[in-house]
């Protein structure tokens, strides 16, 4: 009986490991991120005979959606099967780049004894900026910085705004100047008479809605910094220029310990009292609803975005408002987080590196290529109108729109309806304006402090939100909040931070 | 007028009488109203969310979720249609899968748990502890993954849907204590007797007895596939082959990702989530999922409840 078990479980490992001959085109198998296709087949068909023409290979892509990728990519770094060739991955995902580079998921690009980049990636590497290849740069499993994955070419620089509702704005006499010119601290005024204006007619109306995580680095001009996921850090940029350090020179600091922070706190309470937020706000599970939903309903004066390019237009459309966006630093700034949003690695495990990499060189640098997987079929998926812009077919568009971000080179696509047949130069043009920060290319490494983060960070998130929503009082709860992270070990964490940082600007 | 004849009273000895196999009122008051509770905690719920489904999104905005929306609508179910395809595909995919799965998975657990209440098999013993062994140990959830996707090839298929749950060893346990407790041994042995071989037996003798114990098994069996999302999340990524309950946990899935990631994926992550389902959309789902089970349950729930009393000793 044991051995019938044995010769079975042999006889099924056999099958397994026998390989499979292929002639013709290699295919090269890819897992995306945040994609809605059920059909591709049209796409996949077209695709694949211009791919195998022209470098031998054909694509077979894994639609991974917002919902199912992290548990991909996770089942494919446990398992031991080459199931991907190439894999979406970024500072966000849970195959975290910097984190599985350093495991050895990855293929090192520039491998100084096969560089691929080199001898397969020449057209890549001179349509990309070389800034997006430096901020790719990661530590590999030998302890060498290196690139492990080719950066998306997309809105690579951050830029934090205020969403403002200019439609209603001007209905109460007040111009996007007295907005930018009153700032964060001044909006009382604005806020109180467009509310006592809305309110007329006994609806409730919540001028200030934001995105209660993040509003904060808006208001005290500070990044996140890479490789702190919990928002532990504060880097104070000098908002005016943002290439050149901040008023505290290149330092780490706890981020709610500051004069700053507490300004902030106090301000949001008064605002908050005055009820000029939505205390659904001030809620981990309906914050984000909220937010959201009072934007699209056009039913706010002032919100928060991590904004891009053009998305004026877009906005303005969907919500039937004229929306504008005011920038909180002088110009769009580069940290590694924005740098590394979306990136295709080769998996360490591939057979096919170099076809891999033959197919991403071109995936980022042809037209036809980029427009094909991301926009479909012309006369299937979209139209060309006179303008030479993309109008889509809804129905279609329907069973097959990938993440465009996710995909590639976004720069090289023709544009979308309104957007002008000139938008992609306009775009590129826009971020080569943006700045680096004078701390790029640093990655916090959270190892050594494990311990402390996660005691932090149990603290923190029972004060964060409601503290920076205003939803409970900054007099009694901030005290508190800093005497239980000083107590969970929170200096530690700084200290160690200011620490790599300073070996990181080789001081 | 005749005055109207009171009602004669049932004397208080004989009304006990009525009631000498009963428990006492006051226990039968508890029992009436912890089991009453615990049905409206299983209902409401429910009702909860069809309220919801047919309230209008503005409603949940202003009011959050109520049990007296402020509007109510048929969006939601205008959305659900809209899915179109993928509604049905799913559809047929999960009915698929659950009657596929729960026939042989059945089969299987018959046929397993048959011999292992024959007293005469050699090796019962043997195969109850194989059976009974991996209900303690598992391989634990990343060498199953492993061994199911890379070594079974388990991966973008029905097979994986369906495979991975057809052995259950607790319901064979559950089959083997039925086949003991209503089919008698001496039925098996005149049945021999009368010349009838193995296969017949078990197919014109036992199994008519075993009714209850079958009925009971594939409605387990069958919620359990019905149910079942992780298996998909698992080994399969083909969007053609979700079965329903993943298409709404995928649904619930993006909408959570895309909240938690917001800042990091920016203004496209937007976009993204203003084309994601609504709230009512999502419970309409919800509705969609349980109403074939809710209306298969009623056509099983007589042979559970006789399955559940069926071999005990009667009064």
């Amino acid at each position: 009986m044991k051995k019938m078990l044995a010769l079975l479980l042999a006889a099924m490992m056999l099958l397994a490991v026998v390989p499979v001959f292929a002639e013709g085109p290699v295919e090269i198998t890819m897992l995306l991120e945040g994609n809605n296709v059920t059909d591709d087949a049209a796409v996949l068909e077209k695709l694949n005979a211009y791919l195998a023409e022209k470098i031998g290979v054909t694509l077979k892509p894994t639609w991974g959606t917002w919902g199912n990728f992290d548990q991909l990519a996770l089942d494919y770094v446990n398992s031991s099967r080459n199931e991907y060739d190439i894999l979406f991955t970024c500072s966000w995902t849970s195959n975290e780049y910097a984190k599985y580079a350093k495991k050895d998921a990855y293929v090192r690009l520039d491998d100084p004894e096969d560089n691929l980049l080199e001898k397969y990636g020449a057209d890549l590497t001179a349509t990309l900026p070389e800034l997006l290849f430096e901020g790719a740069k990661t530590e590999g499993i030998d302890g060498e910085k290196g690139i492990y994955a080719v950066p998306g070419f997309k809105d690579f620089a951050t830029m934090n705004t205020w969403d403002v509702n200019v439609t209603l704005l001007e209905k109460y006499g007040y111009t996007l100047e007295d907005v930018k010119n009153a700032g964060f601290y001044g909006w009382g005024d604005i806020f109180k008479t467009v509310k006592e204006g809305e309110e007329k007619d006994g609806e409730v109306f919540y001028p200030f809605v934001f995105e209660g995580a993040v509003v904060e680095r808006f208001v005290t001009g500070t990044p996140i910094v890479t490789g702190d996921s919990n928002s532990l850090l504060s880097y104070y940029m000098n908002t005016e220029d943002v290439s050149t350090p901040g008023a505290y020179g290149n330092v780490f600091f706890n981020k709610y310990a500051t004069p700053e922070f507490e300004k902030f706190v106090k301000q949001m309470r008064e605002y908050y009292l005055a009820g000029y937020i939505d205390p659904a706000i001030a809620i981990g599970e309906t914050a984000t609803d909220t937010w959201r939903n009072a934007q699209n309903t056009a039913r706010y004066l002032i919100s928060s975005e991590v904004s891009l390019y053009g998305y004026e237009y877009t906005t303005s459309e969907a919500r039937g408002i004229q929306v504008a966006y005011l920038m909180t630093t002088d110009a769009p700034y580069i940290d590694n987080t924005s740098v590394q949003g979306a990136m295709m690695a080769i998996s360490s495990k591939s057979e096919h590196p170099e076809e891999a990499m033959k197919f991403l060189n071109l995936l980022n640098t042809d037209p036809y290529v980029m427009t094909l997987l991301n926009y479909g079929v012309e006369g299937i998926h979209y139209t060309l109108n006179d303008a030479g812009e993309v109008e889509f077919i809804p129905e279609a568009r329907a069973t097959y729109s990938p993440w465009t971000n996710g995909v590639g080179n976004v720069t090289i696509l023709p544009p979308q309806k309104g957007q002008g047949a000139d938008f992609q130069q306009r775009f590129a043009e826009f971020y080569a304006g943006s700045k680096k920060l004078p701390i790029y290319g640093f990655t916090f490494d959270s190892k050594p402090v494990e311990i402390e983060i996660a005691a932090v960070v149990n603290v923190k998130e029972a004060y964060a939100l409601s503290l920076c929503t205003g939803a409970v009082d900054p007099e009694t709860a901030l005290p508190e909040l800093l005497a239980k992270l000083e107590a969970a070990g929170m200096q530690k964490i700084v200290d160690e931070a200011n620490a790599q940082l300073k070996t990181f600007l080789g001081e | 007028m005749t005055a109207i004849p009171k009602k004669t009273a049932i004397p208080k000895k004989a009304r006990e009488h009525f009631r000498l196999n009963a428990v006492s009122r006051k226990t039968e008051a508890a029992f009436h109203l912890v089991l009453g509770i615990f049905a409206l905690a299983c209902i409401i719920p429910f009702v909860f969310v069809i309220i919801i489904s047919f309230s209008s999104e503005d409603s949940i905005r202003r009011i959050g979720y109520s049990f007296m929306p402020q509007a109510w609508s048929l969006a939601a179910y205008e959305q659900v249609f809209r899915l179109g395809d993928a509604l049905w595909r799913s559809y047929f995919n999960s009915f698929f899968i659950t009657v596929v799965g729960t026939v042989i998975s059945v089969v299987m657990c018959i046929l397993y748990a048959y011999p292992l209440y024959r007293k005469d098999y050699k090796f019962r013993g043997f195969f109850s502890f194989l059976s009974f062994f991996t209900m303690i140990f598992g391989g634990g959830l990343i060498p199953t993954y492993i061994v199911c996707k890379d070594l079974l090839g388990m991966s973008n298929n029905y097979y994986a849907l369906i495979v991975p749950m057809l052995v259950s060893p607790f319901y064979i346990i559950i089959m083997r204590t039925f086949f003991q407790t209503t089919v008698p041994f001496d039925l098996i042995e005149a049945a021999t007797i009368d010349g009838s071989g193995e296969y017949t037996t078990l197919v014109r003798v036992v199994l008519p007895i075993m009714k209850p114990g079958i009925a009971t098994v594939a409605l387990l069996t069958a919620l359990g596939y019905w149910n079942e999302w992780f298996l998909c999340l698992l080994y399969v990524t083909d969007r053609k082959l979700y079965p329903l309950q993943y298409l709404l946990m995928e649904m619930q899935r993006n909408a959570e990702f895309l909240a938690r990631n917001s800042s990091m994926i920016g203004a496209s992550g937007a976009d993204a989530i203003r084309t994601l389902p609504s709230q009512t959309m999502r419970m309409a789902v919800v509705v969609f999922i349980v109403l074939p089970i809710a209306c298969a349950y009623p056509f099983f729930q007589r042979y559970v409840v006789e399955g559940l009393t069926i071999g005990s000793v009667k009064g």
